[in-house]
């Protein structure tokens, strides 16, 4: 079972994407604050994270440098509210695997996901690969 | 101007005359002392001393160099008071208007002043003044007398003309083109008379205030045989010296006027910086407050929607659910317009699809005027080339003109938008015309200024603002109005041939998807 861990200040959209999710087979855990997620990080080593930008406090930007820093190998789709140019580089310069706006296409980031995952397995296990081929 | 006379100055007849008058009393006085002094002789000395002819040729030129300055003073005043009586009153006429000058701020009405009257006055060929208005130093003709003005337009004399030169090297004397052409070598005489040629002048006085230059007059007579002595050269000089201190003055007034121009159109910069800078934040803002309630009500449909292994959902539910979502988005997409419109103040010029853009003005104020029942329509003509400019200035003018028409509709009415390219004069035109209660005739002037607004909740910089984006990209922008009966306005955006050029090819290589604006 992949493990997913969703980082929103809102409660409300945690909650939706957890269930939506967990419907989906996932082991999912959620964080409410930049703090939260890099301790939920380290505790329940996920292998994808959806990380909002926006938040009070520690922002999704440097929440990335650190859960990056710690483990790049860890599949992070940041979630933003506007497409800030400038933050949205910051954030694929930093590593972020991909971005997606809210609000969001529960479809789009279901498909996004399955591809990280995929893109992990392969990584993880080159055989796998090769069998497919 | 018949009322001046005709012929003033001294012309070689009238020297001649002059000169037979001065040799004809020198010789008389010459006589009449040596009658007087072979008189006194006669008591004192032998009496063959007259015998010898060097005495009275000695004594005449004695006689002549004492006497004929103060002769030669002496009938030029006679001439003066009887003979030429009118020279007097042109001096008069001129003087009066170097002091009438000290009124006159404008440049360009003090320099027409000072070519046609001149010229009027002395009845001459041509005159030309000029100036050095632009920074570089360059004097350019300001105003001429006996000019086509296609002509003295292109005329300029740089601080490297010859001219220039010799003026820096010989002060504020009045320079008479056969004199000193003759007395230069024929290298820089050739430079020398090029100028005077270029200025199609026979004198040229250099209008100085203390070592500054600030003009040159320069002018040709009628007749060939015209002269001017050095007594009108000395008036010339004197009148020269009184225009000189009005031009600088004027040239003065000209250059703090250009940076009052420059402040108020940076200031007005600022003005457009800060209220972006304030909508920016203001949208941004609303945009994230906006956006996550949203994204809660989408995914909460979704979920419900995209729910797996449980029984079908009601169809009238589903359908329900369709249209959260379907909303949500167009709430949302409604921000990120918003958005749009306050971003990329800082964005480079780009070319641009000036159709696509008003379609995108046109899509975010539509919002507004379906509540208010305001019709808004286009018309885009054929051969609208791609423009090159700044996207965001572009949406400014297109959303501040077609919200100020919307804005004096107030509900129920129709705003017509019109963008077409004028071929033959290179133009890209925009009008914007409504059907709302008009403009009043004494607002009409005001209607561009600053914080100008005929309603309450009204910053009065929409237009303004429009305004100085136009005229940034070399445009014109007016209005016709009657109040009462809708306004009409009119931009005229020049399109520039270089451009056009490389406007093709950018056209050419843009894929059909970025055309859109993100």
């Amino acid at each position: 079972m992949r493990k997913m861990l969703i980082v929103d200040d809102e409660s409300e959209i945690c909650e939706f994407l957890k269930l939506f999710f967990e419907e989906r087979n996932f082991d999912v855990n959620t964080a409410y604050s930049g703090e939260e997620a890099l301790e939920s990080a380290k505790k329940f080593k996920p292998d994808v994270i959806l990380l909002d930008i926006h938040m009070p406090g520690m922002d999704g930007i440097t929440v990335l440098k650190h859960i990056k820093e710690a483990d790049s190998k860890v599949k992070v789709i940041m979630v933003t509210a506007l497409e800030t140019r400038e933050k949205i580089e910051a954030a694929m310069r930093l590593g972020a695997d991909n971005y997606i706006t809210k609000p969001l296409s529960l479809e789009y980031l279901e498909r996004d996901v399955q591809e990280k995952v995929e893109q992990l397995a392969r990584s993880r296990d080159p055989g796998l690969d090769r069998m497919k081929l | 101007m018949s009322f001046y006379p005709r012929r003033l100055f001294i012309s070689k007849r009238k020297k001649v005359l002059k000169g037979f008058l001065l040799g004809a009393s020198l010789f008389l006085l010459g006589a009449l002392s040596l009658y007087f002094v072979s008189a006194i002789a006669q008591f004192y000395l032998p009496t063959d001393w007259l015998s010898n002819p060097f005495i009275p040729v000695f004594l005449m030129a004695l006689i002549t160099i004492v006497a004929y300055k103060p002769l030669d003073f002496f009938f030029s005043e006679l001439f003066e008071k009887y003979l030429f009586k009118k020279r007097s009153f042109v001096h008069i006429v001129l003087m009066n208007l170097a002091e009438e000058l000290e009124l006159v701020l404008d440049l360009q009405e003090l320099a027409n002043l000072v070519v046609n009257t001149f010229g009027e006055v002395l009845h001459l060929k041509t005159v030309a003044l000029l100036v050095p208005e632009r920074q570089d130093g360059v004097f350019q003709i300001s105003a001429a007398y006996g000019w086509n003005i296609s002509d003295y337009r292109r005329v300029a004399v740089g601080q490297d003309a010859a001219l220039m030169e010799l003026i820096r090297s010989s002060g504020p004397h009045v320079l008479v083109r056969n004199r000193v052409v003759r007395a230069l070598e024929w290298r820089d005489a050739n430079r020398l008379a090029h100028d005077f040629d270029l200025l199609r002048a026979s004198w040229i006085i250099p209008l100085m205030v203390k070592e500054n230059l600030v003009g040159l007059l320069a002018f040709s007579a009628q007749e060939a045989e015209r002269v001017f002595d050095e007594a009108d050269f000395q008036f010339f000089r004197k009148f020269a010296h009184s225009v000189a201190r009005k031009i600088f003055n004027a040239l003065r007034f000209l250059a703090l006027e250009r940076a009052h121009v420059e402040l108020q159109d940076v200031q007005s910069r600022s003005i457009q910086a800060t209220k972006l800078t304030a909508i920016e934040q203001l949208a941004t803002g609303l945009a994230h407050q906006i956006h996550n309630p949203l994204t809660i009500i989408s995914g909460k449909a979704q979920v419900l929607l995209l729910q797996k292994d449980r029984m079908e959902l009601d169809e009238r539910v589903h359908q329900v659910l369709t249209t959260i979502v379907k909303q949500t988005k167009r709430a949302a997409d409604i921000t990120k317009k918003l958005l749009m419109f306050s971003q990329g103040s800082g964005v480079a010029k780009e070319w641009l699809h000036l159709d696509q853009v008003l379609e995108d003005t046109l899509s975010l104020i539509s919002y507004q005027t379906s509540l208010e029942a305001i019709e808004l329509t286009k018309t885009v003509g054929p051969n609208l080339p791609v423009f090159y400019a700044n996207v965001q200035e572009i949406r400014e003018v297109f959303f501040n003109l077609i919200l100020n028409a919307v804005q004096a509709i107030g509900s129920g009415g129709k705003v017509h938008v019109t963008l077409g390219y004028q071929e033959k004069e290179r133009v890209v035109e925009i009008q914007i015309s409504d059907t709302g209660r008009g403009i009043e005739k004494d607002n009409i002037d005001k209607l561009f200024n600053p914080f100008f607004t005929t309603r309450h909740d009204g910053l009065g910089l929409g237009l303004f603002v429009a305004k100085q984006i136009v005229h940034r990209y070399d445009g014109s922008i007016r209005v016709e109005s009657r109040s009462g009966e809708g306004s009409l306005f009119i931009v005229r955006l020049p399109y520039a041939e270089h451009a056009a050029m490389t406007g093709a090819v950018a056209q050419a290589s843009v894929p059909a998807e970025s055309r859109h604006l993100t």
